[in-house]
């Protein structure tokens, strides 16, 4: 499968006459944007802010990051989200880097919501503070959902993803200037050289712990609860086969843009040929009943087997019981005789004491650990805030509070806030950005 | 200047060996044996020496913990060193009670310094600073200059201070930190892997850790007089929660009470519900049996199996919810269940 | 009683008996009334023998 994706670096944003490209700025009509945002008619209201880095801009709550993208065969950018299910990961899709789209609620926030400070101390706890954003700030009538703490959050998230596919569209006809070319020859079909290199799978965990549809991530559109570990070509995560989903504390999530640009899978493919045989994905979920995290764990070692893996990556999207099923899948890979490495984050409480995984077992004994969910963390009030404040505290969200008896509530007047690091936007960047770890004090 | 207090046993006060081990609690002021050395070392100035006999603490550790913290009540102090201890293991318990004391009471740095060997450091590296030591007094210099250093870097307010950096034994402590070069943890993983793969050594970054054992409680002997408690982690409380427990990350608990209750009623009716947010919360609302299960338990008591069924349940929310905090609510949970006569609990978690 | 049987494990928990599921550890909202009540019953009946056994190591109860 061979994918190329042509990449237009996007240095700034602006709002002007024609939604265009040009060497590096990106302009966007923002009337006819929010056209395409409001085709759904539960968006109520919509508007788009754009967050640069080093701006004094806050913003909160941000439930999903995609990077702009369009294919060039006209296919949906992310299949079974913004059009027909067709499979992805051939062909040549074109992306805007170096910025993304954010779906943030105009007020209401839920569980799995999330903060960015594009500048300041708090700039550091979160990737997209890098990012030039144009972020999609929204409210729906989904009234259902308005006082619960966990959201589909489906409107503003759909429509997130229609504007990146419109963004990304700009660039379809102008001349390629850097390419990426992704390509990995089928397993059966590698030269000798490259047989003979330890071969890898990278085995992802995605959220799928809620039993209702539409709260999980999605596998071509398809929900990641209801389904079995299945072996998926790289390139199909890197093209939008998969969409984040909306449940897990936010630290700890992995919006769609970082799954259009893992960078584990990056590495495996610049390791590829060199050091290792890179043999593919294995999509695997996680589950809310230990018979369902033990059959997975099962198919997992069994695909690995079947396809002679001698090594693997195994990472997980979440933390608590998500841990048991990392710690099944760990233990069944090193029982199959594949060497396994882990990444995760840890929930090691606001003193660090507490056990860092609800499950530990001792064949687990390589794991790249990428930060603490129970981080206690204050900053500074922001200049601007985009979407609300006050959501980080009244909405439920995983890192905020309402009230404590000792810190008070999260949001206070002057706009300083106090909050755990769960409810910094995709923080823990287990699939691979982490630059942090953990380290006993 | 900063000021420090040091503890030592009887022997290193020079005032004698195993016969002098009962010696009584005493603070002098000013430097004693090893006190001198650690005065040279450190950026702070040690005004006082605490001397005690190693049997004296062993066994009376009551009364020389609150003779001492009484000593200590009007000095004023920034640190407190203890030992070292060397392979010397009831020097070492000693040097763990005295600090681990001091610590809790005067929210103050403690260092010490015991032998690998020395029981003294799985009992207390969760407490305290300690640093692996030689095995007798003839690594004094060495031992003493390891505590001065990390006090001298606490004083001074540097860090971060880490075990691997720093050397003192791992207290369970750990914390999310920056590393300097920025590597991203895809590439820590491929080395690690690539290591591992070819039979290299490799250092995990989570290391697995003991796992914690519980004492195995004393079977019931006779059910049918047994008073049974419910409690659960789910997250079931009534509607308006009037505890106000968290829906994650709790640091709350509450009792609700079940008499006359056979079930308990759902929210529809406007009773119990969860608040838990690490779940679907659609099955227990509907049905908060499925979570605590009352009407079983009832049954079991009309059928004269157990004795009765506690007058409350118990209930908090397990996600995100550190071991710390969930083993403080336990054992407050457990005072009242003990003052009210509870024989057994069965808790259900989600 | 827990579904999450390595997490019990894993903090220590000496008689443990298997739940069905994290969120609904007691009774399978797709089943029926009757069988959601047997299930339960019998579960926290094996709950009690756990309690009258004694063990002398982590033990998890059959169900």
């Amino acid at each position: 499968m061979r994918l190329e994706i042509g990449n237009f670096p996007v240095e700034d944003i602006v709002f002007g006459e024609e939604t265009s490209y040009n060497d590096g700025l990106l302009t966007i009509n923002k009337e006819e944007a929010l056209e395409v945002v409001k085709e759904d008619e539960h968006i109520t209201e919509a508007d788009l802010v754009i967050a640069r880095p080093g701006e004094e801009k806050r913003i909160v709550p941000v439930k999903e990051a995609i990077e702009p993208r369009y294919r060039l065969n006209g296919d949906a950018t992310f299949p079974g989200v913004t059009g027909k299910v067709e499979s992805v990961g051939e062909g040549r899709t074109v992306a805007l880097k170096g910025c993304s789209v954010l779906a943030v609620g105009k007020h209401w926030g839920s569980f799995g919501d999330g903060l960015i400070d594009m500048s300041g101390e708090g700039a550091k706890y979160t990737y997209f503070s890098k990012l030039v954003n144009v972020c999609l700030v929204a409210d729906t009538d989904e009234e259902f959902e308005r006082e619960e703490q966990q959201k589909k959050n489906h409107a503003i998230r759909w429509a997130a993803h229609r504007l990146a596919e419109y963004l990304g569209e700009t660039v379809k006809d102008l001349e390629l200037k850097e390419e990426e070319v992704l390509e990995l020859e089928p397993i059966t079909k590698r030269s000798q050289d490259v047989n003979d290199l330890p071969s890898v799978v990278y085995v992802m965990q995605p959220q799928s712990q809620m039993e209702e549809l539409g709260y999980n991530d999605l596998v071509y559109g398809w929900d990641a609860n209801r389904m079995l570990p299945t072996l998926m070509h790289p390139n199909e995560v890197l093209d939008g086969a998969i969409i984040s989903g909306s449940f897990m504390p936010c630290s700890s999530k992995w919006s769609t843009y970082d799954f259009q640009n893992c960078p584990t899978i990056k590495r495996l493919y610049a390791e590829h040929g060199k050091t290792i045989n890179f043999l593919g994905v294995i999509m695997s979920n996680l589950n809310v009943a230990m018979d369902q995290k033990e059959r997975a764990a099962m198919f997992v070692q069994q695909i690995a087997k079947s396809l002679g893996a001698d090594a693997a990556i195994l990472a997980e999207e979440g933390y608590g019981n998500p841990d048991a099923d990392f710690i099944a899948c760990f233990a069944a890979l090193e029982d199959a005789g594949v060497k396994t490495v882990g990444m995760t984050n840890e929930c090691t409480g606001r003193d660090g004491q507490s056990q860092p995984l609800v499950t530990l077992d001792e064949r687990a004994d390589a794991i790249v650990s990428c930060g603490n969910v129970s981080t206690l963390i204050k900053l500074p009030p922001m200049e601007t805030v985009i979407g609300e404040l006050e959501a980080l505290a009244r909405d439920g969200l995983s890192g905020g509070w309402a009230d404590d008896e000792k810190l008070g509530p999260s949001v206070k007047e002057d706009g300083s806030i106090i909050m755990e690091n769960n409810s910094m936007f995709c923080g823990d960047q287990v699939l691979g950005w982490s630059p942090k770890t953990m380290k006993e004090f | 200047m900063k000021k420090a207090i040091i503890y030592i046993n009887q022997f290193f006060a020079g005032i004698g060996g195993e016969e002098e081990a009962d010696h009584q609690p005493e603070i002098r002021e000013g430097l004693v044996g090893p006190a001198m050395l650690l005065n040279q070392l450190s950026d702070a100035e040690v005004t006082d020496t605490i001397i005690c006999g190693d049997n004296f603490m062993g066994s009376n550790e009551e009364e020389a913990v609150e003779k001492i913290l009484g000593f200590l009540e009007d000095k004023e102090f920034d640190i407190f060193f203890a030992g070292p201890a060397f392979q010397a293991g009831r020097y070492g318990n000693a040097c763990g009670v005295i600090g681990k004391a001091v610590k809790e009471a005067f929210d103050v740095p403690v260092i010490s310094s015991m032998n690998e060997e020395n029981p003294g450091v799985d009992m207390f590296k969760k407490d305290i600073y300690i640093f692996p030591g030689g095995k007798s007094a003839a690594k004094m210099k060495d031992d003493m200059a390891k505590m001065a250093e990390l006090g001298n870097k606490i004083l001074n307010g540097e860090g971060p201070l880490t075990a691997e950096e720093e050397g003192f034994f791992t207290r369970g402590i750990r914390h999310q930190v920056w590393l300097e070069d920025s590597k991203p943890a895809a590439d820590r993983a491929i080395e690690m892997l690539l290591k591992k793969v070819n039979g290299e050594e490799f250092k995990s970054e989570l290391p697995i850790p003991k796992i914690d054992r519980v004492p195995i409680a004393e079977p019931i002997k006779d059910l049918s007089e047994a008073t049974i408690a419910l409690a659960t982690s789910g997250g079931i409380v009534p509607v308006d929660n009037p505890d106000k427990i968290q829906s994650a990350s709790a640091t709350r608990w509450g009792r609700y009470s079940v008499e006359g209750l056979d079930n308990l009623p759902n929210r529809e009716a406007g009773e119990f519900k969860t608040i838990h947010a690490g779940y679907d919360p659609a099955a227990a609302d509907a049905n908060p049996d499925r979570v605590v299960p009352l009407d079983a338990l009832r049954a079991y008591e009309e059928e004269g199996r157990i004795g009765k069924v506690h007058e409350y349940f118990y209930t908090t929310v397990g996600t995100g919810t550190t071991e710390a905090e969930a083993a403080r609510m336990g054992q407050e949970m457990v005072e009242y269940m003990k003052d009210e006569g509870v024989d057994a609990v069965i808790l259900t978690s989600t | 009683m827990a579904n999450l049987i390595p997490v019990a494990e894993t903090v220590g928990a000496n008689r443990m008996v298997p739940t069905i599921s994290i969120p609904y550890p007691l009774g399978d909202p797709e089943s029926s009334e009757d069988e959601q009540w047997k299930l339960r019953y019998h579960r926290v009946g094996v709950a009690l023998e756990a309690l009258e056994t004694a063990i002398d190591e982590q033990t998890v109860f059959e169900v």
